[in-house]
């Protein structure tokens, strides 16, 4: 069972490696500039794991991870600006508020499928995008709402990371955490669970798995990545803009996951990659910001349309190609 | 079933009287009626959008989330070509063959290629779509006050001491023609027909001989052509910026979900009631600052009570 | 940069032709020694906001030709400036992006010609601990007029907003005032409020209808307005929305039943056109800096060097001019410095603290920096009125009345400008 449990495959090696790389080498080397890219670049990681986890686990769409994210960014300035604790335990307050309203939005919806479960959560997206540029988010004033006008009060980053070198390192080992959480529920019985709801509901409420429950735990796990998610990228910014929670980047951060490649964890990484660094990269190269739209437009559909696996499943299918020619026996 | 139908209709309809009579409660008549014309025509705009999102998806299985960006860039080919001194009508014709020829290009080129994939990446891809449409009518007309002006805006008649434009009766009129003529089509026709079957079940549909190609390409058709009239008329009742125009498909699919992507009728009363109660709501002191979320509640609402008593069941597709 | 239509080229042009000045002399720019700065440039950054509800380049477009002016002129001492501007999309993320890049990346002494949304709120504290002084030219919102680091040269909505009330109260006899703007606390509800204060403190009225930027739906905006009793419709909107509003307005014939009146964003050339023959004498507009018809020498140095160093395209607006005169305040305040200081970030920022009564034809007031935790130096300005084809000007130049700028004027007291 331990042993299982603890087992490190190629690609799970791979990503380990790719963290400490991320961790160790990535923060030395990059400029301000691009430090706070790779920030939001890995709070979007985080959120990309969740919703892939959903799709490629359980064939759930979600298309409000981007609102969730803004749930869990809200509380986060929220309890910043009302309360002294340390970072961490609001990150953990935050991440469990969103998964509350994960659970909220996944009870309706638990007993539909396929499109009209995706459409349910667009509504939900469409709702919270609504809230967030009516009422904003925090900025240390008064009242439930905490805002005020005028200049917004400082945001305490946690001890352990104060410039944000280190708050790149943070946010990668929180990353990680939770990769390695998703992974730990896959090979323990929720996986199990999971693996026999996605060949056939019918076989698991027969085998005597409580379809409904697993459900609601996949998307509260969803909600717990994205609510961390947004805690971070308030954590990096100190403020936050209804802009970034619109209901078409939800739908946008799911199709980067598909295209990303929704069953590995490099997956996440290589949406993230197109969803923040490739238009950072355009920005700096000085191509006009609608001409990256259509840039970024184009790619997305040729991807979706070429690479039914995502990237990540190409590159995976390639390295185990070359594991095959070259690892095995040497014969020409 | 039929019952239960009728049953769902009036409890939908007394909740929307009742909603709207809440909020007008004890004011003048001269200013609710004015929420009420204004909201007739953002709900008609959003009917317009779930129609035409319906009848694709009923036709292809596409969930066409590049409408509004195809109505947007239409709009502003009709304002460039009227800024250039044509022949109004000219443009207004533009403006739908544009929005005709981009859905066309997607449904023949594009969608055919994603044939296979789930549903949902179907939809979703033509998000991809919309944002490079996008992209290039905002490279093309960089941001600036605009309006679109048709004729028919001068052109009123007085109800009850409010003043109702003839765009405004002409949108909420050609939605509920469209959705009747669609009805005609589909129950008159030999495409209609063969849309239907396609609707019921596309294997079997291609099994017994149905031109899928030529069915599909005549609905990508209708969902241009409506696409292109809703970006005109959003343009001039409402305001000439891309960016809006393009995202109004989220709440076109709050319309297209009251109508459980299925009846054409439900989505003209389910946008209707959507675009009345969200200008309703303002004069609400408390929901006012919120008002445009009223949409998702209501596509919220309605779905849950489309799916009231249901268990989760096993097989059929979505 | 920037790729414009045909269409903004033709704005540009008549642009010009209203201010007469399509041909003028040539240019005066920094030291205006005619030779090209060879020495090592200085670096000074920009930000702009460019991306969906709106274009906000002219600001920094306006600074670039103008440093491009003063690079053909003797630069700083000799020295070029090398002006970097970022794009920040209307995006918090790429906000604080782009001052990564040109504060904490780059060894710049200044941000000149900022014109944003957002990039004031997200960056204000990277400003101040990066010690650079930025003379931004189009702000929208409160924290660029109430943080120690940036000073703008527009006026932003809320004196502009005051400068319409009051106009109105005074000449139209306004007295309850319903302001419609975007539901934003930093930017509608803060302008807004200061509109209805300062009726109440003149013995009238106001309210504040609020509308989603995002929302498709501005006729409920204008009708919770129209309902609220107000004799005076205050339009604080970009001039989209506000085009909007005013199109809904017709539709419903509400011209004659009230005062329409907008701040600074609507004095826009394509506006007219865009509105039409129904609303020409019924609109009244504050514009912050002078009117294209003043048309004096600081002016037309503006539009010589537009005409000169600029794109043909670049627009021709109130945010240019303010562009124009934050890169010419900051280009003097550079010269009066000593040759050796002009790259050190600390040493310019000083420089830019100690400007004072810096003048122009372009603004009513003296420009002034200070030390201070706040700074608005631009508190009065002109009205105008939509008629066929342009403005025509109702009031000259006239300080705003009210105790929102009663620290303002204060400091100049102190500095000794009034």
């Amino acid at each position: 069972m331990l042993k299982r449990l603890l087992h490190v495959t190629p690609s799970g090696a791979a990503g380990l490696a790719f963290a400490a790389f991320a961790f160790l080498v990535i923060p030395a080397l990059a400029g301000k500039l691009w430090l706070s890219v790779f920030i939001s670049t890995g709070c979007f990681v985080l959120a990309i794991a969740g919703v892939a986890f959903m799709y490629a686990r359980l064939g759930m769409v979600s298309l409000t991870q981007v609102g969730l994210m803004g749930v869990g960014g809200w509380v986060m300035l929220r309890l910043n600006h009302a309360a002294g604790f340390p970072f961490e335990v609001n990150l953990v307050i935050a991440a469990l508020v969103t998964m509350v309203c994960g659970w909220i939005l996944a009870l309706p919806a638990m007993r539909m499928r396929g499109l009209y479960l995706a459409l349910v959560t667009l509504m939900a997206a469409g709702g919270l995008e609504i809230i967030f540029a009516t009422y904003q988010f925090p900025n240390g004033g008064e009242g439930f709402w905490g805002v005020k006008t005028g200049s917004a009060d400082a945001f305490r980053r946690p001890w352990l990371a104060q410039t944000p070198e280190a708050y790149l390192r943070y946010v990668v080992a929180f990353v990680t955490l939770g990769f390695l959480f998703i992974e730990a529920h896959r090979r323990l019985w929720p996986g199990r669970a999971w693996a026999l709801i996605r060949r056939s509901e019918a076989a698991a409420m027969a085998a005597g798995v409580n379809v409904t429950f697993y459900k609601m735990w996949a998307f509260g796990i969803a909600g717990v990545l994205a609510g961390a998610a947004g805690g971070l990228l308030a954590g990096s910014l100190g403020l936050l803009d209804d802009a970034t929670f619109r209901a078409s980047e939800s739908v946008m951060l799911f199709a980067l996951a598909v295209v990303g490649g929704a069953r590995y964890w490099l997956g996440a990484v290589i949406a993230a990659t197109l969803y923040r660094i490739l238009p950072a990269l355009l920005n700096n190269w000085g191509v006009d910001a609608d001409l990256a739209f259509v840039i970024f437009g184009a790619g997305l559909l040729h991807a979706v349309i070429t690479a039914p696996n995502g990237i990540a499943g190409q590159i995976m299918d390639l390295a185990a190609g070359l594991r095959a020619r070259f690892g095995k026996g040497g014969k020409p | 079933m039929d019952r239960t139908r009728l049953f769902n209709w009036l409890v939908f309809a007394a909740a929307m009287a009742a909603i709207c009579g809440w909020l007008a409660w004890g004011k003048p008549f001269k200013i609710t009626g004015l929420f009420l014309t204004s909201g007739l025509a953002v709900g008609s705009l959003y009917a317009l959008g779930g129609i035409g999102m319906v009848v694709l998806y009923r036709a292809t299985g596409v969930l066409n989330l590049a409408s509004g960006a195809a109505g947007a860039a239409g709009a502003m080919i009709a304002w460039q070509l009227e800024t250039w001194g044509l022949w109004p009508p000219l443009g207004w014709l533009a403006c739908i063959l544009v929005a005709l020829a981009i859905t066309l290009a997607y449904g023949r080129f594009l969608a055919p290629r994603l044939a296979w994939r789930d549903t949902v990446v179907k939809a979703v891809a033509t998000l991809g779509y919309a944002l490079i449409i996008l992209g290039l009518v905002a490279f093309i007309w960089i941001d600036d006050p605009r309006a679109l002006k048709l004729p028919t805006d001068a052109v009123g008649i007085q109800v009850m001491g409010l003043r109702v434009t003839a765009t405004r009766l002409i949108v909420l009129a050609a939605a509920i023609a469209i959705v009747v003529g669609i009805h005609a089509f589909l129950g008159r026709t030999r495409v209609g027909l063969q849309m239907r079957a396609l609707a019921n079940d596309r294997d079997l549909s291609a099994l017994v001989g149905i031109p899928i190609l030529k069915v599909e390409t005549i609905a990508w058709g209708i969902a241009g052509v409506i696409a292109g009239f809703t970006g005109l008329m959003f343009a001039d009742l409402i305001r000439l910026e891309p960016v809006v125009i393009t995202f109004m498909v989220i709440p076109s699919v709050a319309a297209a979900i009251a109508g459980r992507l299925e009846s054409l009728a439900l989505v003209l009363i389910g946008g209707l009631s959507m675009g009345v109660i969200e200008s309703m709501l303002t004069l609400s002191p408390m929901l006012k600052g919120a008002r445009p979320i009223a949409p998702f509640v209501i596509a919220a609402v309605v779905l849950l009570w489309y799916q009231r008593g249901t268990r989760l069941t096993f097989g059929g597709k979505d | 940069m920037n790729h414009r239509t045909a269409l903004a080229a033709l704005t540009a042009f008549a642009g010009m032709t209203l201010a007469g000045a399509a041909f003028a002399a040539d240019p005066v720019c920094g030291a205006a020694t005619g030779e090209a700065a060879t020495g090592e440039p200085i670096i000074v950054g920009g930000i702009y906001g460019n991306a969906a509800p709106g274009d906000w380049t002219s600001s920094t477009d306006a600074a670039a030709a103008y440093f491009k002016c003063v690079n053909a002129n003797g630069g700083i001492h000799g020295r070029p400036i090398d002006y970097r501007v970022e794009n920040d999309q209307w995006n918090p993320e790429n906000a604080a992006q782009a001052a990564a890049k040109l504060v904490s990346d780059t060894d710049s002494v200044a941000m000149v010609g900022n014109g944003s949304f957002i990039e004031m709120a997200v960056n204000a504290g990277t400003y101040k601990d990066e010690g650079i002084m930025v003379m931004a030219s189009a702000c929208a919102i409160s924290e660029c007029f109430e943080s120690s680091n940036i000073v703008s040269t527009n006026q932003g909505p809320l004196p502009s907003n005051l400068g319409a009330a009051m106009y109105a109260r005074e000449e139209l006899g306004a007295t309850n005032i319903a302001c419609i703007g975007l539901n934003i606390p930093n930017n509608g509800i803060w302008s807004c409020q200061a509109v209805i204060d300062y009726m109440e403190a003149n013995g009238g009225t106001g309210s504040m209808a609020l509308l989603n930027p995002g929302a498709p739906d501005v006729n409920s905006a204008l009708l919770e307005a129209v309902s609220s009793g107000a004799d005076t419709i205050l339009i604080n909107q970009p001039a989209g929305l506000a085009l909007a509003i005013l199109k809904a307005a017709e539709e419903q014939d509400l011209r004659d039943a009230f005062n329409w009146i907008a701040p600074t964003p609507l004095y826009d050339l394509s506006v007219p056109d865009q509105l039409g023959e129904y609303w020409y004498g019924h609109v009244y507009v504050n514009a912050e800096l002078a009117p294209l018809q003043v048309n004096g020498p600081d002016a037309q140095n503006w539009v010589a060097v537009m005409e000169a160093y600029g794109n043909a395209d670049d627009p021709r607006d109130t945010f240019g001019q303010a562009g124009y005169l934050s890169a010419r305040f900051f280009v003097d305040a550079m010269l009066g410095m000593d040759p050796a200081d002009v790259g050190d970030r600390a040493k310019v920022a000083d420089a830019i603290r100690g400007i004072k009564g810096m003048t122009s034809d372009l603004m009513c007031g003296p420009y002034y920096v200070g030390d201070a935790d706040f700074h608005m130096p631009n508190h009065a300005g002109y009205m105008v009125k939509i008629v066929e084809g342009g403005f025509e000007i109702v009031r000259e130049c006239y300080e705003y009345d009210s105790a929102y700028f009663e620290p303002m004027l204060a400091i100049e007291k102190e500095l000794g400008l009034n």
